[in-house]
């Protein structure tokens, strides 16, 4: 019994110790990772590499991807940063917020095209997207599979697509493309600059690096909130209060129809009591 | 493990991995050498290829100044050391003067190179210990290349085309 209670309690410290490697450690490499590697192009015609700084449109999608972050219950900001917090552990998030924010920025600098038309096209896009989302209703798992599928979009748009438009030895889609827009453009749809395949591969594990790192990041550190019983519950009210006034009632009269006579009998004891 | 060791290293590591990120995009290698030589520099153990710049001083010797700057270039890619960049400067010197009229082009590198070599070297004072180079500290380099880029009425002297290259 003793020798189980100690295997318990070293099992708790190991799981304990690899949390806190994870928020304090693997979180911030991650990041910063992703920070390095989202700016970096390979060019095609030398296979020099060429690093480009976030761009100030990838700074504000940044901006207002960190709020739905906020909004959606990825991060509760109250527990990362807090009175109650000792003060290292606070400068510690502080900086993995931070690297989170910069990989943020260059997770979108990664897909979004270098020059032209397109490039206002996706930084549009994107805006119009996150904007959106800001006023919609999010748990921390659906965001996660809305921005999984956002990244995975403009990835196939820009490292498949628009690469095969723009490749130097005219790709399936430039011939294609080329022929369509004769008419309109003489067959041409303005300059981009050409990189070598590798940047694909690297904006690939740059994304997956980044999806990783957001599924790691604990909402609010140092509270095991998916073991506690009352996080159901309180996770549900807080979804209720989202909801519009259709669904709202929609909901109660489901639960007059199942539960009714159950709460007939509460009210009714609680009366007589 | 304990807690407060883990986030002391925690910051220290995000800091100095932060530092090295804004760093490669500040210094932009456009390869692994590159980046390897510019992190050693930062880690003050950079050195100079000492066979490429004996073979450099070689074909300086024989009066091929394009080939002997490339193999200084070679030699010092990260253009830290202040001898290499004095050689530099001297070979674009050997190689842009003229009798008549000097190559500005390769005088203003041949001023860009030395330039270096004066703010690397330590109290920018630089003398080359070289029996065979008729200018030996940075300063008279410098003053030479600065001459030759320069316009004066001087120039219109015929007794100009007597002088000799140093």
């Amino acid at each position: 019994m003793r020798r189980a209670r100690a295997c318990f309690e070293s099992m708790k410290n190991h799981r304990d110790s690899n949390r806190l490697l994870v928020r304090h450690l693997l979180l911030p490499t991650i990041f910063l990772t992703v920070a390095l590697t989202g700016g970096l192009r390979v060019a095609a015609q030398t296979g020099a590499f060429i690093f480009i700084a976030p761009p100030l449109v990838a700074l504000v999608l940044s901006v207002l991807l960190m709020l739905l972050f906020a909004r959606g219950g990825l991060i509760d900001l109250r527990a990362w940063l807090a009175g109650d917090n000792p003060p290292l552990t606070n400068v510690s998030h502080a900086l993995t917020l931070l690297a989170l924010f910069f990989a943020s920025a260059q997770a979108f600098n990664s897909v979004l095209p270098e020059s032209g038309l397109f490039r206002w096209m996706f930084a549009f896009f994107f805006l119009w997207t996150l904007w959106n989302n800001q006023f919609a209703a999010f748990d921390a798992r659906r965001l996660l599979r809305s921005l999984a599928a956002l990244f995975g979009t403009a990835f196939v748009l820009k490292h498949m697509l628009l690469a095969s438009l723009y490749a130097a030895d005219g790709g399936w889609l430039k011939r294609l493309a080329g022929a369509l827009l004769e008419g309109f453009t003489q067959g041409t749809l303005g300059a981009q600059e050409s990189f070598a395949p590798a940047t694909g591969y690297i904006s690939f594990f740059t994304l997956a690096l980044y999806v990783l790192g957001l599924v790691l990041v604990p909402p609010a550190p140092g509270i095991d909130r998916r073991n506690a019983p009352e996080h159901e519950a309180e996770s549900l009210v807080a979804r209720y209060r989202r909801l519009p006034p259709a669904e709202r009632s929609l909901l109660h009269e489901e639960i007059l129809r199942t539960e009714r006579g159950r709460l007939e009998d509460e009210i009714h004891s609680t009366r007589t009591d | 493990m304990q807690p407060t060791l883990i986030k002391s290293l925690g910051i220290a590591w995000t800091l100095l991995y932060a530092a090295f990120v804004v760093w490669i995009y500040a210094t932009a290698p456009r390869t692994f050498t590159e980046a390897t030589t510019g992190a050693s520099v930062v880690a003050g153990t950079y050195t100079i290829d000492e066979a490429r710049f004996r073979a450099a001083r070689e074909l300086f010797g024989r009066e091929q100044y394009a080939a002997a700057r490339d193999e200084w270039m070679r030699a010092d890619p990260a253009g830290r050391d202040a001898r290499t960049q004095f050689y530099l400067a001297y070979a674009f010197y050997r190689e842009g003067w003229g009798r008549v009229y000097n190559d500005d082009a390769l005088f203003k590198q041949g001023l860009e190179a030395i330039e270096r070599a004066i703010q690397l070297s330590p109290d920018g004072a630089l003398a080359v210990d070289d029996a065979e180079l008729k200018i030996r500290s940075a300063a008279e380099l410098k003053a030479e290349l600065r001459q030759g880029t320069e316009s004066s009425v001087g120039d219109l002297n015929p007794l100009k085309l007597v002088r000799e290259r140093k």
